[in-house]
């Protein structure tokens, strides 16, 4: 499968009242909201851990080096209240994502969406699968 | 805007426990995936449930009730006016988000409490209600804490420790709970907000309705502040089909990495 890294965004001067943060740790402290990015690659794996839900993507640039970015979400309870569950995302599958990369470590960043290639749904989203099927 | 303002109304009464939903989940991540269920406003003003001895069903689940990211502010303080001595405000505003032991899965502690759902138990027994287990859905929040309800005073020969000791009574409708025996090691809230091992604490539970919970918290600690100061937090009902779900702190937690920092010494 051919996959490319996508389009890259710096999503300069992000509006820090509305900064996110995580339950378990501070935003500031791990991720660099300066640095929004958007990306194409396969899911390598989805996990369903505390505290913080993870996907890992593998993303494959143009001159054909793959990087793994490990994707940080919230805790997989507070997902799974809303109705999503390890069908809604599986290894194999092409997503484009958009993320806060890492301050330190870039791979490793705070996902701020996601859904498969070739479908409008964004994953994991309040309301769950229904409330966020394309209308 | 008109809807905004109509919902604003109509919940007035509960801004303590939106305000930790908003502060703790809507700021969570870039995918929070909307927090945890809530009753609903029609639903909040309803009638409370009793136990069997007459007492307010206190159980829960409920969402919010404590600090979480300044206690001074969720409180119900303006900024300042947390009484604490020279020290204890110096050593807060040297404090790193980061360094707290809770970042690294240890428990919060009171009046702490996570973005997650917790609840009362009330263990009945022949005698009575002997205990009240509180019970938090996050691991790092300790496993469970004991509240005895059978009329033991507090022991004078206690070891700190995360949760003291705790015994409770029902005043009327309100359940006090009374702590002493704490550690210094946990932080009010994520700002650092210390206290020490003179740390008195009481609360005081009661439910006005269906949907709220609320928290009158004392805090008595000559070795920190310079006098007791009086919180009052707010916790609104979870969606009754809402349950505590496991929730393992330890099991895949990788604070820190992304941001290139370790866990300090205190934490680990």
């Amino acid at each position: 499968m051919r996959t490319k890294l996508g389009v890259l965004v710096a999503g300069l001067g992000l509006v820090c009242a509305t900064m996110p943060a995580l339950a378990h740790h501070g935003f500031d402290t791990e991720y660099d909201a300066n640095k929004k990015l958007t990306m194409t690659g396969v899911v390598q794996k989805v996990e369903w851990q505390n505290p913080h839900m993870r996907v890992y993507v593998d993303v494959t640039d143009n001159a054909g080096k793959v990087t793994t970015w490990n994707l940080e979400m919230t805790s997989p309870n507070t997902v799974r209240r809303q109705g999503w569950g390890p069908k809604d995302l599986e290894a194999g599958e092409k997503v484009t994502f958009t993320t806060f990369a890492g301050k330190v470590v870039e791979s490793r960043g705070s996902l701020v969406s996601i859904k498969k290639v070739g479908d409008g749904r964004e994953l994991f989203t309040a309301g769950g699968p229904d409330a966020s099927a394309p209308k | 805007m008109k809807k905004l303002l109509l919902v604003s109304v109509s919940v007035i009464g509960f801004t303590g426990a939106l305000f930790v939903q908003t502060y703790a989940q809507n700021r969570v991540t870039s995918l929070p995936a909307g927090g945890t269920p809530l009753v609903p406003d029609s639903q909040v003003n309803g009638p409370v449930p009793r136990l069997p001895d007459g007492h307010p069903d206190l159980s829960g689940p409920w969402l919010g009730g404590g600090s979480n990211a300044d206690i001074e502010r969720e409180g119900g303080l303006k900024a300042g006016e947390l009484p604490l001595l020279a020290w204890a405000k110096e050593l807060r505003d040297k404090r790193k988000e980061q360094d707290e032991p809770y970042v690294a899965c240890l428990p919060m502690s009171v009046p702490r409490i996570n973005p997650y759902p917790w609840k009362m138990v009330f263990s009945l027994t022949p005698k009575g209600v002997t205990e009240i287990y509180i019970l938090h859905e996050l691991g790092d929040a300790g496993a469970h804490r004991v509240v005895y309800m059978d009329g033991r005073k507090h022991p004078d020969d206690l070891l700190p420790s995360w949760y003291g000791h705790s015994i409770g009574r029902w005043e009327g409708d309100t359940l006090v709970i009374d702590t002493v025996g704490y550690n210094d090691k946990f932080w009010f809230d994520s700002r650092g907000t210390p206290h020490t091992e003179k740390l008195h604490t009481i609360e005081r539970f009661s439910r006005p309705n269906f949907g709220t919970l609320i928290n009158d918290f004392t805090i008595d600690d000559p070795g920190a502040y310079s006098k007791t100061v009086q919180l009052k937090f707010t916790a609104r009902r979870v969606r009754q089909d809402v349950e505590l779900m496991e929730d393992i702190c330890t099991e895949n937690n990788q604070a820190g990495i992304a941001g290139g920092y370790r866990l300090n010494s205190e934490q680990r």
